[in-house]
C-alpha cells in the first residue's frame, strides 16, 4: 500500500492504516526529536507528543507538501512546545530534569549538544533551519516549505548561521588566548 | 574553518535507535487520542452548529476576521502604526487585541456583526510622544458562552517595554494580563498579545482554554487563519512570501516606532531589525499564526547586511612566490560602515572590515605628476614596520591628477533610486535625496541630471535636465516618497535607456543607484545584472553605487556592481559622508582618469625573505591578469589617491617567520644579484576611451628620502592599517595596541582640513571601548 492511500485511509478512521503509519514514521519523528533536543529521554517525550498531535492533526494533511516535510514541521512545533512546557517547569522551580543518560562517545554528545544550544540561541528558526539544511539534508527549498518561509529565508539563515558560528568560535579563540 | 567542522558535524550527526519501550508508549497514546478524534468527529457530524465546529458560522468568522484585517492594514493613525493583533474565534469568541494609538471609536464596527461575541478593548494610556516602542497589546476577551458579562471592560494600557528580550518579557506580560484582569471593571480574562506566541498551543482557541472560565466546548477544528506580524522589512517580506506560498488569508504587519524623534512618516519601517520569524503555529499543514515582535534597532540590526567573507592576506616566501598582482581599489565603503557600527558602540563585522578601503578612505598629499601627460606618478617610500620587529613596510601609493571644475567634462547623471518602502527611514531615502541636492552645488550648469525610481513600479521622475533648471530637480527630488514593496521593475534598463538616450560623447554618463540593499532592480539574477552592467560599461555608460542604511545592506553586490559598471561603491551613513563623496571628492566620484589600473609587485629573493600585502584581499588578480588587458580592473578618479602596504621582512633581519629549511638550497637567493632593490613595482593603467594599457615600471629601493610631508602621509596611512588589522582581528599586527594607533594618528593628523583624520583618533577611541566590553 502506498503512503497517500495509507494516510488517506488513517484520515478516514481506520485506526488500523494508522498504527501502521505510525509504526512507519515513529522513527523518523524520534531521530529527528533527538536532534532537535540532543537528549534521549527528552526525545521520547517530544516523539509521544508528536504522535499524539499526529493522531489529531492528520485529518489536516491535505497533500499540498510532502508527508515528510509536514511531519517535520509537526515535530518542530511539539519540540516547541516541549520546551516551553520546560520552562515553565524551571520557572515554579520545580525538580530539575534527570541528567542525560549515558550515551557512547560522550564527548562528542556532548559538543554537540553544546551546538546545539549555539543554534538555539542566534535566534528562533535558526536551530530548525540548521537541523533540516545539514543534520536532516533537505534543501533549502524543502526547509523552507517545512517551516513555513521561503527558499531565500532559510539561505540567509544557514548563511547567518554560519556567520554567527564562525565569529563565535573565534570570540571563544580569542578569549581562551588562542590567536587565530 | 571551526563552522564547516560544526556543519560537518550536523551532518554526521546520528540519532540513536529510539527505546522500544517509549516507542510503544507513544503509540498507545497516538492510538488512544485518534480514537479520541474519531469519536469526537462522530459526535460533531450529529450535533449540528454547536458551539465550535458549524462551518457556515465560521466562513462568517473569516469574513469578519478578513474584513477587520483590512480595516487594520491601511498605516498610520496618527503616523503611529499601531501593534495590533486581531484573531476571530470560532462561533462564540471574538478577541481582539488592540494596542494603543486605536481610536478606540472604530472599534464597535468591529463587533457589529458578531451578535454573539463580546468585543472589549483597551485603550491604552496614549503616549504619542514618547516613541517607544507601542508594543504591549492588551487582551481583554469575554469569557466563553456562558459567562454573559455585559459591560466591556477597559483594562489598563502597558507601559512601554523594550522588545528585544521577548523571552524575559513572557513573564511580564503574563502580569500585565494579570493587572488586565483586577483592574477592569468586571473580572474579565484577558491575555497579552505575546502570550499567544509563548504558550505551547497550536491555536488561538487553545490559547483561550488558558483562560479560566473560558471553556471551549470541544476541540477546536477550523478557525480563522490570519498571520499577525509585529515586525517589518525583513519580517514583513517573509510574511508575505509566507503568504504568498502558503495561502494564509491575511498577514497584517505591525511594528513599533523607532525610538527617538524619527520622523518617518511610515514609522512600521523606520528601524530594521532582524528578519528572524519567531513564532508561527502550525496546524493542518498550514501557518496560521505568526506573531514576530520587532526589537527597537539596535546594533543586531546589522545581521542582515551581507559581506562577502575572506581571510586577511598570509605571509608569502620571496623565494616559492615572488610576484604579487593585485587591482587598485578606490572604494571607501568599509570605512563608513565601520564608523557606523563603531558610533552605534559595537565593533563591525570582521568581514565588513576591508583594510585598503579603510586606508583609502583618507586623502593623502602623495606627489601629483607635472604634467597631464600621465594620470599619477607611483610614489615609494620603504620605512619600518610599527607591528613586526624587523621588518619594513613598503608604500606604494599614487594620487590622480585633479581635474579644475571647469575643465569638467559634460555630465549625464541619471539618479536610480530605491523608493520602496524599506527606504523609508531619515538615513535612508531622506539622506539620499539630501546628497543628491549636495551633489547639484558640485556639478556645472550645463550638466544633466536624470531621475528614475523604482519600487512596486519603475518609474522616470525626472527627464534629463540641465542643472541650470535647479528648481525643477529640486522640486523632483523632494517629491519622492518612499513606499510599495520592491517587487521586479525595470529600473535599471530605464536608466540605462535614460542615460543611453542622453549620451555625452566625450563626457561623464553615469548611473548612480542609491539603494538600501535591495536590488530588485528588475533583474533578479545577481550574475545576469553583473553582466548587464558590464555589458553597458562598454557601451560608456559607468555605474555607481550610493548605499544607505543599515540592517539589509548587501555590502558584496554593491561592490560587486560597482566594479562591473566602473564605478565607485560609497556607503552614505551621513550628511557628512555625502558632503565628502559628492562634493569634496565628486571630481574623483564622476570624472575617471584612467580604469583598469594593476600593480605587481616582484620582490627580490636576495633582499627579501617573506612580504605580505596589507588589505586587498578581494582585489586579489592572477599573476598572467597583469597583462592581460581584457581583465578588469580598479579605476581611479580624478585627485583619487590609493594606497598600498606591503610588509616585508628583509633577508638577514631575523624577522622571518619561518625558519631555514635543513636540507633545502639557499644558493637561489645569493644568485639573483641587485642587492640594492628590495623588488620591482609595475603598474598598469589604460587612459579612458582606450583600450590598450600603458605600463610604469619603477624599482623599491633598499631605503628612500621622503619628505617630511610624505613621511608624514606615511605615518598616518600606517596607523588607518594597523587600526583596521586590529578590527579584523588579523593574526598580523603583532603587539599593536589601539593606544599605539592614537598616538601615531594624533601626531601624523596634520592640517586636517575636514576633520577626517580627527574622526578617526575618535573611531579608534570608540573600538577601544566596544573591545572592552
Amino acid at each position: 500500500m502506498d503512503l497517500e492511500t495509507l494516510i488517506r485511509r488513517a484520515q478516514g478512521g481506520d485506526a488500523v492504516s494508522f498504527e501502521e503509519l505510525l509504526d512507519l514514521h515513529y522513527d523518523t519523528i524520534y531521530r529527528f526529536a533527538w536532534k532537535w533536543c540532543g537528549h534521549p529521554t527528552n526525545a521520547q517525550d517530544i516523539a509521544q507528543l508528536a504522535c499524539i498531535k499526529l493522531a489529531s492533526s492528520l485529518a489536516q494533511f491535505r497533500f499540498q507538501a510532502a508527508f515528510t516535510s509536514w511531519l517535520y514541521r509537526l515535530v518542530i512545533s511539539c519540540a516547541q512546545d516541549w520546551q516551553r512546557g520546560q520552562r515553565r517547569h524551571e520557572h515554579d522551580e520545580l525538580p530539575e530534569d534527570e541528567p542525560a543518560s549515558e550515551t557512547s562517545s560522550a564527548e562528542d554528545h556532548i559538543y554537540l549538544a553544546q551546538l546545539i544550544e549555539q543554534l538555539a540561541a542566534l535566534g528562533e528558526g535558526m536551530k530548525e533551519t540548521a537541523l533540516l539544511v545539514h543534520a536532516e539534508g533537505l534543501s533549502h527549498a524543502e526547509a523552507g516549505l517545512v517551516l513555513g518561509v521561503s527558499e531565500s529565508t532559510i539561505s540567509w539563515r544557514v548563511h547567518t548561521i554560519r556567520k554567527q558560528m564562525n565569529r563565535q568560535s573565534k570570540d571563544a579563540g580569542a578569549r581562551t588566548g588562542v590567536v587565530a | 574553518m571551526n563552522e564547516r567542522s560544526n556543519e560537518a558535524r550536523l551532518q554526521r550527526m546520528k540519532a540513536p535507535p529510539p527505546d522500544s519501550q517509549a516507542r510503544l508508549l507513544a503509540k498507545r497514546a497516538a492510538l488512544t487520542e485518534f480514537a479520541r478524534v474519531q469519536a469526537a468527529v462522530a459526535a460533531n457530524d450529529n450535533v449540528d452548529s454547536q458551539a465550535s465546529a458549524a462551518p457556515q458560522r465560521l466562513s462568517r468568522q473569516e469574513g469578519r476576521g478578513r474584513f477587520a484585517m483590512n480595516w487594520l492594514v491601511p498605516r498610520g493613525w496618527n503616523g503611529a502604526f499601531a501593534s495590533l493583533c486581531v484573531v476571530a474565534l470560532g462561533a462564540t469568541l471574538l478577541w481582539p487585541i488592540v494596542s494603543r494609538n486605536i481610536d478606540p471609536t472604530k472599534l464597535p464596527e468591529l463587533s457589529t456583526d458578531v451578535d454573539d461575541a463580546r468585543v472589549a478593548v483597551s485603550p491604552a494610556r496614549a503616549e504619542a510622544s514618547s516613541g517607544e516602542i507601542e508594543q504591549p497589546a492588551v487582551a481583554p476577551t469575554t469569557a466563553a458562552v456562558k459567562q454573559a458579562s455585559e459591560a466591556p471592560i477597559a483594562p489598563t494600557g502597558a507601559d512601554a517595554i523594550d522588545t528585544r528580550r521577548r523571552d524575559e518579557r513572557s513573564g511580564e506580560m503574563l502580569a500585565q494580563s494579570f493587572e488586565s484582569e483586577t483592574l477592569g471593571p468586571v473580572v474579565i480574562d484577558a491575555i497579552q498579545a505575546e502570550d499567544i506566541g509563548k504558550f505551547p498551543d497550536s491555536n488561538v482557541a487553545e490559547s483561550l482554554q488558558r483562560v479560566t472560565g473560558a471553556q471551549i466546548e470541544s476541540a477546536p477544528t477550523e478557525l480563522n487563519e490570519s498571520v499577525v506580524v509585529t515586525g517589518h522589512r525583513g519580517s514583513l517580506q517573509s510574511a508575505q512570501e509566507m503568504k504568498r506560498e502558503s495561502g494564509i488569508d491575511e498577514v497584517i504587519v505591525t511594528g513599533a516606532r523607532a525610538t527617538g524623534n524619527a520622523k518617518s512618516r511610515n514609522p512600521k519601517l523606520a528601524a530594521s531589525a532582524p528578519a528572524a520569524p519567531s513564532y508561527h503555529y502550525s496546524r493542518d499543514g498550514r501557518v496560521q499564526t505568526l506573531i514576530l515582535t520587532q526589537p527597537p534597532a539596535s546594533p543586531a540590526a546589522e545581521d542582515n547586511d551581507k559581506f562577502r567573507h575572506f581571510e586577511g592576506n598570509p605571509i608569502k616566501q620571496v623565494v616559492q612566490d615572488p610576484v604579487s598582482t593585485f587591482s587598485v581599489d578606490v572604494d571607501t565603503a568599509s570605512y563608513a560602515f565601520v564608523r557606523r557600527a563603531l558610533n552605534s558602540g559595537s565593533l563591525p563585522p570582521q568581514d565588513s572590515v576591508r583594510v585598503e578601503e579603510m586606508i583609502n578612505y583618507f586623502d593623502y598629499a602623495w606627489p601629483v605628476p607635472a604634467s597631464r601627460a600621465v594620470p599619477f606618478e607611483p610614489t615609494i617610500v620603504v620605512s619600518d614596520s610599527p607591528w613586526g620587529k624587523g621588518r619594513k613596510l613598503v608604500h606604494v601609493a599614487i594620487k590622480g591628477y585633479e581635474v579644475p571644475r571647469d575643465e569638467a567634462p559634460d555630465a549625464n547623471l541619471v539618479l536610480l533610486l530605491d523608493v520602496s518602502g524599506s527606504m523609508d527611514s531619515p538615513d535612508k531615502l531622506p539622506l539620499a535625496v539630501q546628497s543628491m541636492e549636495l551633489l547639484l552645488g558640485s556639478l556645472k550648469p550645463t550638466d544633466t541630471i536624470g531621475i528614475v525610481v523604482y519600487a512596486g513600479a519603475a518609474g522616470m521622475v525626472l527627464e534629463p535636465t540641465p542643472i541650470s533648471e535647479k528648481a525643477k530637480i529640486l522640486a523632483a527630488l523632494r517629491s519622492l516618497t518612499p513606499g510599495g514593496s520592491t517587487a521586479g521593475a525595470a529600473g535599471i534598463e530605464l536608466a540605462y535607456k535614460l542615460a543611453e538616450a542622453n549620451f555625452r560623447k566625450g563626457g561623464v554618463n553615469r548611473i548612480l543607484l542609491a539603494t538600501d540593499g535591495d536590488f530588485n532592480v528588475g533583474i533578479a539574477d545577481t550574475e545576469q545584472l553583473k553582466g548587464f552592467v558590464e555589458r553597458k560599461r562598454e557601451n560608456g555608460v559607468m555605474l555607481s553605487v550610493l548605499g544607505f542604511g543599515r540592517g539589509n545592506y548587501r555590502d558584496e553586490l554593491s561592490q560587486a556592481l560597482a566594479q562591473n559598471g566602473n564605478g565607485v561603491a560609497a556607503y552614505i551613513d551621513s550628511l557628512s559622508e555625502a558632503q565628502k563623496v559628492l562634493v569634496q571628492e565628486s571630481s574623483g566620484t564622476l570624472f575617471t582618469i584612467a580604469k583598469d589600473v594593476k600593480i605587481q609587485v616582484e620582490f627580490n629573493p636576495a633582499s627579501v625573505a617573506e612580504y605580505r600585502l596589507v588589505g586587498y584581499e578581494t582585489r586579489a588578480l592572477n599573476r598572467e591578469d597583469f597583462n592581460n588587458d581584457a581583465v578588469d580592473a580598479g579605476d581611479v578618479g580624478a585627485g583619487h589617491t590609493v594606497t598600498a602596504i606591503y610588509e616585508i621582512t628583509p633577508v638577514g633581519s631575523g624577522a622571518a617567520s619561518v625558519d631555514p629549511l635543513r636540507y633545502g638550497s639557499e644558493d637561489k637567493r645569493a644568485n639573483s644579484g641587485k642587492q640594492s632593490e628590495y623588488g620591482f613595482l609595475k603598474m598598469r593603467y589604460k587612459l579612458p576611451g582606450e583600450s590598450r594599457s600603458k605600463l610604469i615600471e619603477r624599482p623599491i629601493p633598499l631605503s628612500t628620502d621622503a619628505s617630511a610631508l610624505v613621511s608624514r602621509e606615511v605615518r598616518f596611512s600606517t596607523a588607518v592599517a594597523g587600526f583596521a588589522q586590529l578590527l579584523r582581528g588579523d593574526a598580523y599586527s603583532g603587539e599593536l595596541s589601539f593606544g599605539d594607533v592614537i598616538r601615531e594618528a594624533q601626531a601624523a593628523k596634520g592640517d586636517d582640513e575636514f576633520g577626517y583624520r580627527t574622526e578617526l583618533v575618535q573611531l579608534v577611541r570608540k573600538a577601544q571601548t566596544a573591545k572592552g566590553m
